[in-house]
């Protein structure tokens, strides 16, 4: 986290030049959420928001996994955070925060949100509850391991989880 | 860590922080110096660079050293102001296009995979376009007045020696009116070194007036401030120059050759010798001095602890001043300048020490003064200082990080020397290899200015690239942003670069939306650029686009159209992705000595053919010697190695094409490509399997070109395949000359403007083999390859009539028509039917007659049917007559009886098998497989209960149960016949009374009643048992229409299928005599058709009801009146027993006075009806269907009025013995006593009997309910 402190902190200047920046802002928002398979490939990626921008999320999930690589391949904590799943932020962007989650079978888990100041726990309980949605979805016995989540209940599980993300946080 | 001197950022700075020198020099100067091509200022620069000056510098410590390294800059006055940005902006934007023309990627260069870039060095990566770039952008900021190591040091003034009075002319270069903004507005002390040069060209004359004049010079300026340059001493100025030093110095790449062309080896010693006194003599000790000077004044005025207190209540006075935007000014005069001054030239003298100290001071005084810019000109010379020192890298960063920030507050004004911080703070970092913290630093600098963004961009991936680990995915990110800023900068050559290097990360990858991405814009700029074919390579890479939206997919599809078009030809491309060729689909369907009749029998199992074929082909090894005996070893071999297909007839493929996107594409001229090669040529068809992609597409468009005359005609099919939509082609090629032919691929034409070509690759097929279940076990490879021999006849068959419905138990007569196109006769024919009980072949003759009228009986009933059987071979093989010779055009027909034995979907499956005329072909025999799928309605159900009647021996009583399960259909029955001659069979009542309409329509049901007798009778001594019943007796009519024939069910199609029927009917365990096979046959009338179709339903094996081998029959009065007031009543009964069996039986009749009878009524009505139905069984369809006949003995269940309460008594002989022989019957006497009036059942004794004879077997029979009404006699 040390070497993340460096980067820009304004958030004025448009991050991500060429895609025209569309995000329409909104408080407590995800933007995407994302599932890596432990091969790299992309098994689900969903965007929330309106605009044309799936290709920007594509590159930022993508981006992230050189991030996740870093912290598995260097872990600098051990101990009680030896198996602990959750990353942390992977990956600020100017307009994004990127946060990560690793499952003990290497499947990679990625919140894009908008929401700058967005507390740990909150993530926490998001990757949690999202987890064990990917965990039944895979659990279907017509799910092909390592192919595309294609399950129309995993789709509406997890925006449900999306947009009441946060929400617990807001009273 | 590396000599800081050494790394990077050192030789930048080594290069970019030294002392400048201002030119000034006449015009006529310039000119002589232009006769080489070359400004006066770049004549003299490359000697301005000292590697090894080795001068003793001593500044502000006692301690002499000793310079290195030393270079001087070089700048015409005019050049000594800060540089206008456009011009500046459009100077940067010529060396990236430069730099995009030299870099811009080879088309045909393949994409390097990511490993191998991450093995390339470090430097042949960064191209050196990014050092000039870099230093370019660093120049863009240089003169500033905030700083002091651009300030000129000294001033060198050159004047020609042709000038017209060069002493004035000295005193004029240096007036204020040429002199920079500098000296002007107060930012530079005027008053500096002057160097006067005079220049002589030796062309023009002797020096000696050049001489003169530096005489002059001498005396006006001092002795050791002039100099005289001789130069151009070459005559013919043909002077060439191994390795000519201007050429660095030249950016525009004019002709080395010229450079300096008029300069001798002397001249370039005097030029050297020029600029090194110059330097060490004149420049070093100046600065030297100056730095001991103002390092006394600084000393003096601000070192030490009262200085410090002093000037810190100073600054604090001056508070009050007005916030000035950029700050106060300072005069050069101003301390602050000094300070700066002295930093900055302690800073080139490589007095680090000294120089940061200054900094240090400086940088407190500005910041109280709030002066940014100068502030973070001087925290930026502190981290530089700190580098060079090499001191911790932590605070050398530190201080370039608020420099930058410092100028970053500045706003746009201070944002080209954040970007100049920034590149060297970059710099520092990767000297320490920080890459990823450069990479961020390059992310930050990227501004407003698209332009330096995407370079900045682009050096930040290659940051990424180069940390350990590498981050390529940042890597591949930061390339596709900065093409796209390239883009939008119109460098699309750099676009392309960058695009096609993110390649190198994505591809392999799975993530499609940004591979679509990637591959789309590099294939639209190329076309941009004119470069279609590279632009369709990379398009053809998402044409297969299935996972992105529609509108994508239009767009994809669209664009890709567009560039195709404006090719202006039609493309050809192997591993076109649209449409998807599903390989795992093909088949390929050829016919060798097997044939087939139809497509639907070549997709039956080939298994279940041969297992059908077994007993009709020649066995294998003769198959073996013959082959061997007439062609040798060789051909045997090729016949395993390939498939054999016959000259002229057709090979057919079945290829799957998908269409993976959602909207239609529309794909013409599917065709196969295939390769034909000469018979010798065995050779020859090994190398064809390596067909390169080129030859492929070279046989596609051959086979196109000349499909006719080749020796191979190929079918072209066109498909509109519209969204998601799967389709199965099928191709077809037939082979016109013997020789081999192979399949190579398929061929097709994508919205009529790209081919695409797909080669069967047999890899392909092997992969797949292991997994899927396959027809052949041959190597799939040689599947694709055929031996072409020459044309043997082959047969077709039609079979003429066969509906493609009919209802169960329809009898038709079909024919079977037999053609063989060529003029070869077959012969040898044999055939064989898979379902005998559907399919019966019939004699020839009949042919001739009407259907079903010769079935009629008419006068004769010779056993006609006896010949028919002589053709057939066992197990239902026919065998054609021998003389049977098919050839020429002439058919050939042949009777079929088709009979639809029951119900559902058949597959009726046939096979001729015939013999090639011609011996000497290589295929001997051939078989002609058809398939026919025949649908078979239900149409009446019919069944049989058959129980005995009770009043008579040997006969029975039948119920039949018809019931019309069409939806439709009317039938009117015609006859009912018992197979074989032992039964005779009556109407209970005429069929007028049971079934007064005629036809039983849908729906309807019918039970009708018959008497049934047997008639098996000992008719000789000797035991034999035979049995004639006219075959009046064995049939009844049913239809009303008396004139009508019945028919002969002992005729050919009728007895045939009824002995199937038999077999499938299953086969009883019972004995034959105790069974009963029924056929009747019916009409139907359907409404459209005009003639009658005739069905027979055979029902076999029904069981007549008892089980054992003795019949008996109780005989008395079944009313009595007996007045019991006087006595109880003696009734006599008659049981005649009767032994039905082949051997002798013994019979034991019981009685026994049971109260079991006596239970009877209380046993309830329930019981009793039972008994009265024995024989009478329910079954589930009179449950559903009303019964409309209301015919006698229907199933009611009768309420016995009188229940019998009282007993009787059996008083006659309780156990009497009997034995009976064969077929004979006994009568016994017996009696009983009632005592009481009412209906008793004599049922309660026991029949016992045993058979001997060759089965021995014995059994129990329980008496049979008789009944005996007893009344009281008034």
């Amino acid at each position: 986290m040390q070497s993340q402190s460096r980067l820009p902190a304004n958030p004025s200047r448009t991050g991500a030049k060429g895609f025209g920046s569309l995000i329409k802002w909104r408080e407590k928002m995800i933007v995407c959420v994302a599932v890596v398979g432990h091969q790299n490939n992309p098994l689900y990626v969903q965007s929330f928001t309106d605009a044309d921008d799936a290709l920007k999320l594509h590159h930022i999930v993508h981006c992230s996994l050189d991030v996740v690589d870093e912290r598995v391949n260097n872990p600098k904590k051990s101990g009680p955070t030896l198996n602990e799943t959750f990353l942390g932020m992977l990956y600020p962007t100017e307009n994004y925060k990127v946060y990560g989650y690793l499952t003990n079978t290497k499947v990679k888990f990625v919140l894009v949100t908008t929401d700058l100041d967005v507390r740990d726990a909150d993530v926490r309980n998001f990757f949690r509850r999202f987890h064990a949605a990917y965990v039944d979805a895979v659990s279907n016995p017509f799910h092909v391991p390592g192919k595309k989540i294609t399950s129309k209940t995993f789709a509406e599980r997890v925006s449900n989880i999306v947009k009441s993300f946060g929400l617990s946080s807001a009273g | 860590m590396v000599d800081p001197a050494n790394s990077t950022l050192g030789k930048m700075l080594l290069d970019e922080i030294t002392p400048v020198v201002m030119v000034i020099r006449t015009s006529l100067v310039e000119e002589i110096s232009q006769r080489n091509g070359l400004s006066f200022n770049e004549l003299l620069s490359p000697f301005c660079v000292f590697n090894n000056i080795d001068v003793p510098v001593r500044t502000a410590s006692d301690q002499p050293y000793r310079l290195r390294k030393f270079k001087l800059r070089l700048f015409n006055a005019s050049d000594i102001r800060q540089p206008n940005i456009e011009v500046a902006n459009e100077r940067i934007r010529q060396v990236i296009t430069r730099a995009g023309e030299k870099d811009f990627p080879d088309v045909s260069a393949e994409t390097v995979p990511i490993e191998t870039v991450l093995s390339t060095s470090t430097t042949k990566l960064l191209s050196s376009w990014f050092l000039f770039f870099n230093k370019e952008l660093v120049r863009t900021v240089s003169f500033s007045e905030h700083e002091a190591f651009d300030h000129p040091v000294a001033c060198l003034l050159a004047v020609s020696s042709k000038d017209d009075d060069p002493i004035n002319k000295f005193v004029d270069l240096f007036n204020s009116d040429q002199l920079p903004p500098l000296f002007n507005d107060g930012a530079m002390d005027p008053n500096i070194l002057k160097h006067f040069v005079l220049v002589h060209d030796n062309q023009d004359g002797t020096a000696e007036r050049a001489t003169k004049i530096l005489a002059e010079m001498k005396a006006t300026f001092g002795a050791s401030n002039c100099r005289l340059l001789c130069i151009n001493s070459s005559e013919d100025g043909s002077v060439q120059h191994l390795e000519n030093p201007w050429a660095s110095f030249k950016n525009d790449g004019s002709s080395d050759q010229q450079l300096g062309r008029f300069l001798s080896m002397d001249d370039m010693d005097e030029l050297k010798n020029a600029m090194h006194d110059l330097s060490s003599k004149h420049i070093i000790p100046y600065m030297e001095q100056k730095v001991r000077v103002l390092n006394q004044q600084v000393s003096a005025t601000r070192r030490g602890f009262r200085n410090q207190i002093k000037n810190l209540w100073w600054r604090k006075g001056k508070e009050d001043v007005p916030d000035n935007p950029n700050g106060p000014t300072y005069t050069f005069s101003s301390m602050e300048s000094q300070i700066r001054v002295l930093g900055d030239y302690a800073f080139m003298l490589r007095d680090y020490e000294l120089a940061l100290s200054n900094y240090k001071l400086l940088s407190t005084d500005y910041k109280l003064d709030k002066a940014w810019k100068h502030l973070a000109g001087a925290q930026e010379m502190i981290g530089l200082t700190h580098f060079m020192l090499d001191l911790s890298s932590k605070d050398a960063e530190y201080w370039m990080e608020h420099a930058f920030a410092t100028y970053s507050k500045l706003g746009s004004s201070g944002h080209r020397n954040a970007t100049r911080c920034g590149l060297w703070w970059v710099e520092m970092l990767k000297a320490t290899d920080q890459f990823k913290e450069a990479a961020n630093v390059y992310f930050r600098i990227s501004g407003e200015e698209l332009l330096h963004s995407a370079v900045m961009l682009e050096q930040a991936s290659y940051c990424y690239l180069f940390s350990s680990p590498p981050l390529l995915r940042k890597y591949g990110f930061h390339l596709v942003l900065s093409g796209d800023l390239y883009k939008k900068c119109d460098q699309i050559k750099h676009a392309i670069r960058t695009y096609r290097s993110a390649l190198s990360v994505f591809r392999g990858t799975t993530w499609n939306h940004i591979k679509d991405h990637v591959h789309f814009h590099i294939g639209k700029w190329y076309a941009f650029l004119g470069m279609f074919d590279v632009a369709i390579t990379h398009m053809l890479e998402i044409l297969a686009c299935g996972h992105q939206s529609k509108a994508t997919q239009e767009l994809f599809l669209r664009d890709f159209f567009q560039i195709v078009q404006k090719t202006g030809k039609t493309f050809e491309v192997l591993k076109l992705q649209l449409p998807v060729i599903n390989i795992s689909s093909l088949r390929v369907f050829f016919e060798d000595h097997r044939t087939y009749g139809s497509d639907t029998a070549v997709s039956v199992k080939e298994s279940f053919w041969q297992s059908l074929e077994e007993d009709m082909i020649p066995s294998y090894s003769s198959m073996k010697t013959n082959w061997l005996d007439s062609h040798g070893k060789n051909l045997t071999q090729k016949y395993k190695d390939s498939s054999v297909c016959v000259a002229g007839e057709v090979i057919k493929v079945d290829v799957e094409f998908t269409n993976p996107l959602q909207i239609p594409i529309s794909v013409s001229g599917v065709s196969l490509i295939c390769e034909h090669s000469g018979r010798s040529d065995g050779t020859n068809s090994d190398s064809n399997s390596s067909t390169s992609k080129i030859e492929l597409v070279k046989l596609g468009v051959d086979g196109n070109l000349n499909g006719d005359t080749s020796s191979f005609v190929l079918s072209e099919v066109d498909l509109l395949l519209s969204g998601g939509e799967t389709i199965l082609a099928q191709l077809t090629v037939v082979p016109k000359v013997e020789g081999t032919l192979e399949i190579v691929g398929v061929r097709w034409k994508l919205s009529g403007s790209v081919s695409g070509f797909c080669k069967f690759d047999p890899d392909l097929f092997k992969k797949k083999a292991a997994g899927g279940k396959r027809k052949s076990k041959k190597s799939l490879s040689n599947r694709m390859k055929f031996l072409v021999i020459k044309s043997v006849p082959k047969l077709e068959a039609t079979m003429h009539h066969l509906p493609e419905s009919l209802y169960a138990g329809n009898l038709r007569r079909l024919a079977l028509e037999l053609r063989n196109s060529s003029n070869t006769p077959v012969k040898n024919l044999k055939m064989k039917v898979s379902h005998p009980r559907f399919l019966s072949i019939g004699d020839q003759e009949v042919m001739k007659t009407e259907f079903p009228g010769c079935l009629e009986r008419r006068g004769n009933f010779a056993q006609g049917h006896a010949s028919a059987k002589t053709n057939k071979a066992s197990d239902n093989v026919f065998l054609f007559p021998e003389d049977t010779v098919i050839s020429g055009e002439s058919p050939f027909l042949w009777p079929v009886y088709l009979r639809a034995a029951v119900p559902g979907n058949i597959s009726l499956y046939t096979i001729i098998y015939y013999e090639v005329g011609d011996t000497s072909s290589v295929i001997r025999y051939r078989l002609l497989r058809m398939h026919y799928n025949v649908e078979v309605l239900p149409s009446l159900d019919v069944s049989f209960q058959i129980s005995p009647r009770p009043s008579r021996l040997q006969e029975f009583l039948v119920r039949m149960d018809i019931i019309n399960k069409t939806s439709s259909e009317k039938f009117q029955f015609h006859q009912l016949s018992s197979v074989g001659n032992e039964w005779e069979i009556s109407l209970v009542q005429p069929m007028d009374t049971i079934f007064p309409s005629d036809f039983l329509v849908a729906g309807e049901a019918l039970s009708c009643y018959f008497k049934l007798k047997s008639c098996r009778k000992r008719a000789s001594p000797e035991g034999d048992v035979s049995c004639k019943v006219p075959l009046e007796k064995s049939n009844i009519r049913l239809g009303h229409d008396k004139s009508e024939e019945l028919y002969d069910i002992s005729r050919s199609p009728l007895v045939d299928f009824h002995h199937c029927e038999r077999a499938n009917q299953g086969i009883s365990k019972q004995e034959h005599l105790t069974e009963v096979d029924f056929i009747l046959i019916s009409r139907s009338q359907s409404d459209g058709k005009a003639g009658l179709e005739l069905l027979s339903h055979h029902a076999c094996h029904c069981s007549v009801a008892s089980s054992s081998p003795i019949w008996w029959l109780m005989e008395s009065p079944k009313t009595i009146r007996h007045d019991f007031g006087l006595s109880f009543c003696e009734i006599k009964l008659k049981m005649t027993i009767h032994n039905a069996s082949d051997s002798i039986a013994s019979i034991h009749f019981k009685t026994f006075d049971s109260t079991a009878n006596t239970n009877s009524s209380t046993a309830g009505a329930s019981s009793v009806s039972a008994a009265n139905e024995a024989g009478w069984h329910d079954t589930s369809l009179q449950n559903d269907i009303k019964l409309t006949s209301d015919a006698p003995g229907n199933r009611v269940a009768k309420p016995l009025s009188p229940v019998c309460v009282s007993p009787f008594i059996w008083s006659a002989s309780s156990s009497t013995r009997v034995k009976l022989e064969p077929l004979s019957s006994i009568q016994i006497p017996l009696q009983i006593c009632v005592f009481s009036p009412g209906t008793h059942d004599i049922s309660n004794y026991t029949l016992h009997w045993d058979l001997d004879g060759p089965t021995e077997s014995s059994g129990t029979c329980q008496g049979q309910s008789y009944y005996i009404s007893v009344l009281q006699q008034d």
